[in-house]
């Protein structure tokens, strides 16, 4: 992220009332924070982001307000007065007095008494009914015409006018000077968009059910339980340079050794777990944003300047760039537009020449992939990060090569799907010299998008992700029925539900009894099945899921709960946003053991032991209890009594075993290894 | 709780491990695709049972035992090699180890110890063959014997993440829990790349998340800026502990420790550089005592212009402080406001866990653990107190047959009533219900073997419901955010305004009344109309749906 706010930023308003505004910082117009008023926004671009500005009174001459940085004592200095009246001594809030909005010139307040203690009134003189402001609305709407240094000389008159401010606790005397601030002072500032600050804007003021009510808390859950984060620098696969008559077979062949720390998303929530994701991996906010110096800077933005009200999100911008991502009707690459053009080149000379149709632009590595079940993905909030998938010549961005994206379709029957499915037009170079440039842009950009989509739905199906993060409406039992194969061997699971229901039946698929059942070997429709099919096992009512695909299965939730921290008046908010909690399961992908696995704990050996009570040394603790309470917990099978009883009874006697040895440990038993 | 992981001469043989393909890389960023040795292993035992080990390349015997270095656990015993070389998340089957012996020869090797004084620090393999009953002590010399599999049990074992490390670390102090430093990392904005002052390294859960949040890359070389944890600890003892973990796991390159009271020593590198921070982490017991060194200037004289700030100059700075007791925000917050820290924000996180399970309630169930016998619905209660009646009515008939020649006759009504009622019930009950239990047996065990699905396979029987784990944790810790701008001078400002100068601005943006928003969208649509790729994308999927539906 910068330093500084930058010309055309995407950047979050925070105003007094508490409110935000997301909008796109353009040089040269004017800002408007509607009742608070407006200034240009030349004057917060290339100022630093969290600073509080505060509008001026327009000077004589100009007819727009110029801001001012409000020092953090002038902020504070309602608490600092506080503080230093609960101290006692009026002393330490020295240069602070004058920054205090009070009704009284000189005083704190009327509620200070002569030693300077705050005198804090009961509820017992409740005001009267008639104790109320004096100011009309006109009054004020004519203080707030006038100049009136940011509002606070509003503020200060309402406190004054107001006939009972004498009488108000101290308590609520600062709730209605706070009221009264929120409404009138015109101060804002402006905060970077990232992933944080946007997500609480869109859970809080904006539509919540677009990103599934995801909260921070749970942002931070998946991508850690996910175990998400940068894995590598970027590596393509070398360019083959074929030739325009050269088809399918000329496609770059998939190197899996090559392919690491790649994640797979499902994502319905609009883009923001993607943006999350791609976050926590290092390729949200574009590399040489972070790393230059003033004077680059500076330059680069004079270049960009001109062009600047022609942004690339909406998409006019042509280029000769080899970055081509989705299909469009009727792009061509030739057509130039303008100044653009030169600009464009020089910067894509650094890139080298022009790479041939079937180049892969993907890296092999840090890469998320996106399954979704619409033809296009949905990632419409990726916008707000100058990311747009469906821009057919995208300004460079670190998405393009680590963002990849197929349908369900073209993951599980990519033979039907007709992109992946038809073969790259073949020409040869006469050929196409005699095409019109429209007809040959066309010509270029399927055989682009043949080998794109053939690396992508290979790479996918290839499988050896490292993990799997998803916040879908979708059932997840279907999820994982298909993903899980993709899978590598401890590779994390963690799925985001506004809701416990779904997730509470997906965990159920992995429960003990069934589990149990599973590898008892009593299960005829999985007899005989090798652990690769076993993997790919499409499910029945009795087994939705391979049981033994996942461990350490668990659901979770977690909720931060606000305060309000002030001296002498900490405690939690009184109101906090509702709705949906928010459930991430978790899980690792397992590798079943070959063959039969048996489960009897080490009961049986100490039991008809070899003259072994004699040692127990203290590193191999297992007594008689624990070792068949372990028993009773765990997968218990016993070959032997297979064809005789059924696993049902057998659990239930093994248990009672395990009860009568260890009845005090039968708790733990339950809530503990039971559930492993 | 403070223990030790099993390890031996680990960082001896670090050097050896350059073999495998990533070599530098902790297992905690990236694990490969198989164990390896001399490396970070997770063995999960149960769900929430989770024990870390070093896996050690078997050399001969180890520590007794015939297989190498051994782990025991309830679930059996599980010698190193078995787990050396396979995929991660792989299902370990028990190996039949013979601990017996070996618990003997240790006491007779310690009574040889005692005696002697002699070969304590010679190395196993050099130790001459005790007598033992068995093969163990027979080919102890050179060979290593190869594990049996056992069926006692099995574990799987997972890749290192700092999730599991959190939960299965030595204890060395209060630890920051996932739901905590994972909601913590996402506020100060940690990232690849960043750097993170982390104070109070304590048990190193935090600096594990930490340094896989800022991790982008091992510098290459001196100098290289990559993302970086400076991690301080004051516990001297802790501090060694900490170090070696780092290295074990291959994270020294990342997260940079040192051991420093931060209160007086404040946040700089040791030779006196600014590690240029801008996500702050203090985990102390008095953050305020720290955090006037965390300032743009020295705060006690701002024109001291050899004073060094350990943050970003260029940034604005993250800080979460993370205090147990409510006094220490307090003062922790004041002192924040008197520095000129924004955007306080005080939170503490809570977080559940869930259990899923079926609820079997019947009074036709077996009686397997876990299932309520008492009536499933209002149906079943009726249908049992209808047949208890009609037994009661039953006996009585007789009895009253039998009795009419006794002479109890007299006997009260409401007496035998009430006492056949209450019998009948009993037995009704006892009865009832071992009978279906019978009955429902059978049905199980024909789906189980058949598959038929005439009855319902017993993990689908009754309810899905979730509860809460038996102990929550009702409280971690106080969590304080702020946020440090960068610092602005006039001279900044002068020069901003000279290269974005206010012009004559036209256009309005944000908030604006209804009619410019209404020329706005009326503009747009205009221009939509010349070449808006949604409206070609919208138009095309509808020629889609067209044909497909043909």
């Amino acid at each position: 992220m910068h330093s500084v706010i930058r010309p055309n930023a995407w950047v979050a308003l925070k105003l007094p009332s508490g409110i935000t505004k997301v909008i796109q910082i353009t040089p040269n117009t004017t800002i408007s924070l509607g009742k608070y008023g407006s200034f240009p926004a030349n004057l917060v671009i290339g100022r630093p982001f969290h600073l509080t500005f505060e509008l001026l009174d327009k000077n004589p001459d100009e007819n727009f307000s110029r801001l001012r940085v409000v020092p953090s004592d002038e902020l504070y200095a309602e608490v600092f007065a506080e503080e230093a009246a609960a101290e006692g001594c009026a002393t330490s809030a020295a240069g602070a007095g004058d920054a205090v909005i009070s009704a009284t010139e000189g005083e704190e307040f009327s509620l200070v008494d002569d030693n300077g203690n705050v005198v804090a009134r009961s509820n017992r003189e409740i005001l009267d009914e008639n104790a109320r402001q004096t100011l009309t609305q006109e009054e004020i709407e004519e203080l707030k015409r006038e100049g009136n240094n940011a509002g606070k000389d509003v503020i200060a008159k309402l406190l004054l006018s107001h006939t009972a401010i004498d009488q108000k606790t101290s308590f609520s005397l600062a709730k209605y000077k706070l009221l009264k601030t929120k409404k009138y002072i015109r101060r804002f500032q402006v905060l970077p968009i990232d992933v944080a600050t946007f997500a609480q804007w869109q859970l809080e003021e904006r539509d919540a059910s677009k990103i599934m009510d995801m909260r921070a808390e749970m942002i931070g859950l998946v991508g850690c339980w996910g175990n998400v984060h940068y894995s590598g620098e970027e590596s393509k696969l070398p360019d083959p340079k074929v030739s325009t008559t050269e088809g399918v077979e000329a496609c770059v062949e998939l190197e899996k050794e090559r392919l690491k720390g790649r994640w797979l998303v499902v994502d319905d929530t609009c883009g923001l777990l993607v943006a999350a994701m791609a976050e926590r991996m290092g390729v949200l906010y574009p590399a040489e944003e972070e790393s230059a110096d003033e004077a680059e800077e500076q330059a680069e933005e004079k270049t960009e300047d001109p062009q600047a009200d022609s942004t690339a999100a909406d998409g006019s911008v042509q280029q000769n760039g080899d970055v081509e991502m989705r299909e469009t009707t009727e792009t061509t690459e030739t057509v130039p537009v303008g100044k653009k053009q030169p600009l464009k080149q020089s910067r894509k000379s650094k890139s080298g020449p022009r790479a041939s149709d079937f180049a892969i632009p993907y890296s092999q590595t840090n890469t998320l992939t996106v399954l979704h079940s619409s033809s296009q993905p949905n990632l419409s909030l990726l916008n707000y990060w100058n990311f747009d998938i469906t821009s057919p010549n995208h300004a460079p961005h670190p998405l393009l090569n680590h963002l990849l994206n197929l349908t369900w379709l073209q993951l599980l029957k990519p033979e039907l799907d007709t992109s992946y499915s038809t073969p790259p037009p073949t020409a040869t170079p006469e050929v196409l010299a005699s095409w019109k440039p429209s007809r040959r842009g066309n010509f270029h950009r399927k055989r682009r998008r043949y080998a794109r989509i053939r690396h992508i739905v290979d790479n996918t199906r290839a499988g050896g992700f490292a993990g799997l993060v998803c916040a879908s409406t979708m059932d997840p039992i279907s999820i994982l029925k298909h993903t899980l194969p993709l899978l590598s061997g401890g590779a994390p699971v963690a799925l985001y539900s506004p809701s416990v229901e779904s997730l509470a039946a997906l965990a159920d698929c992995f429960s003990v009894p069934r589990r149990t059942a599973w590898t008892s070997g009593n299960v005829p429709e999985i007899e005989g099945l090798s652990n690769e099919e076993l993997e790919y096992w499409q499910g029945n009512e009795r087994f939705p899921l391979n049981p033994t695909l996942l461990q350490g299965v668990s659901i979770q939730t977690s909720r931060a709960r606000k305060w309000q921290v002030l001296p002498g008046r900490t405690h939690p908010l009184m109101t906090e946003r509702g709705g949906a909690d928010g459930y991430v399961f978790t899980a690792w992908r397992a590798r079943p053991a070959e063959g039969r696995i048996e489960a009897r704990g080490k009961f049986k050996r100490s039991a008809g032991k070899k003259g072994g009570e004699s040692a127990t040394p203290a590193g191999e603790t297992p007594t008689t209890a624990e070792g068949m309470q372990h028993d009773g917990a765990e997968e218990v099978l016993v070959k032997r009594k297979r064809s005789v009883s059924s696993l049902a009874t057998e659990l239930a006697m093994t248990e009672k075993v395990a009860e009568v040895t260890s009845p005090t440990k039968k708790r733990k038993s339950e809530d503990g290894n039971l559930e492993a | 709780m403070e223990t030790e992981i099993p390890r031996s001469n680990v960082t001896d043989t670090m050097a050896s491990t350059t073999t495998n393909q990533s070599p530098t890389v902790s297992p905690f960023l990236d694990p490969g695709p198989v164990t390896k040795v001399n490396s970070l292993a997770i063995l999960q035992l149960s769900r929430d049972n989770l024990v870390p080990v070093y896996l050690e390349a078997p050399k001969g015997k180890h520590d007794g035992y015939a297989e190498g270095a051994v782990v025991n656990t309830r679930y059996g015993s599980f010698p190193h090699s078995t787990m050396i070389n396979v995929p991660w998340g792989s299902q370990i089957r028990a190996s039949k180890v013979d601990t017996g012996s070996r618990g003997r020869n240790k006491r007779k090797r310690d009574a040889a110890d005692d005696a002697g004084k002699e070969a304590k620090d010679t190395p196993e393999e050099s130790n001459t063959p005790l007598p033992s009953n068995g093969d163990a002590g027979a080919d102890a010399e050179v060979q290593v014997k190869k594990a049996v599999a056992d069926s006692s049990g099995f574990i799987h074992v997972l890749p290192p993440t700092p999730e599991v490390w959190t939960s299965s670390l030595p204890h060395r102090t209060q630890v920051v829990y996932t739901p905590d430093y994972s909601y913590v990392l996402h506020r100060i904005r940690a990232r690849p790349g960043s750097t993170l002052i982390e104070a109070g390294a304590g048990s190193g859960s935090f600096s594990h998340a930490s340094a896989r949040a800022v991790y982008n890359g091992y510098p290459a070389r001196e100098g290289d800026k990559k993302g970086k944890v400076y991690s301080f600890e004051f516990h001297e003892q802790r501090y060694h502990k900490m170090k070696q973990e780092l290295i074990d796991h291959r994270l020294d390159d990342i997260v940079h420790l040192t051991h420093r009271d931060v209160y007086n020593g404040g946040f700089l590198t040791d030779d006196g550089k600014s590690p240029e921070a801008e996500s702050v982490f203090l985990d102390l017991p008095a953050p305020w005592e720290a955090l006037p060194h965390l300032s743009r200037r020295n705060p006690k004289d701002p024109n001291d212009k050899t004073w060094v700030s350990p943050l970003n100059p260029k940034k604005s700075a993250y800080l979460c402080t993370f205090s147990p007791c409510i006094e220490q925000v307090t003062k922790t917050v004041s002192a924040m406001r008197r520095l000129g820290w924004m955007d306080i924000d005080m939170v503490e996180i809570a977080n559940r866990k869930y259990h899923t399970s079926r609820e079997r309630v019947g009074l036709n169930l077996c009686f397997d653990r876990g299932v309520n016998n008492s009536a499933r619905d209002v149906d079943e209660a009726l249908a049992r107190l209808t047949e208890i009646e009609s037994r009661f009515r039953e006996h009585a008939a007789k009895s009253r047959g039998e009795g009419e020649s006794d002479d109890d006759e007299e006997m009260d009504d409401d007496d035998a009533i009430a006492a056949t009622k209450t019998k009948g019930g009993k037995k009704g009950n006892k009865k009832g219900s071992t009978e279906n239990g019978n009955s429902t047996i059978p049905d199980n065990e024909e789906g189980n073997v058949s598959g038929s699905g005439s009855g319902t396979a017993p993990w689908m029987e009754g309810r899905l419901i979730t509860r809460g784990e038996p102990e929550i944790k009702t409280h971690t810790s106080y969590l304080v955010f702020a946020i440090l701008p960068r610092e602005w001078t006039e001279q900044d400002e002068a020069a901003a305004a000279a290269r974005y100068p206010v012009v004559g601005e036209q256009k309005v943006i944000g908030v604006v009344d209804k009619a410019a928003r209404k020329k706005e969208r009326r503009e747009q649509l205009q221009k939509a109309t010349l070449g808006n790729r949604k409206a070609r994308r919208k138009e095309r999927d509808a020629q889609m749906a067209v044909t497909e539906a043909a």
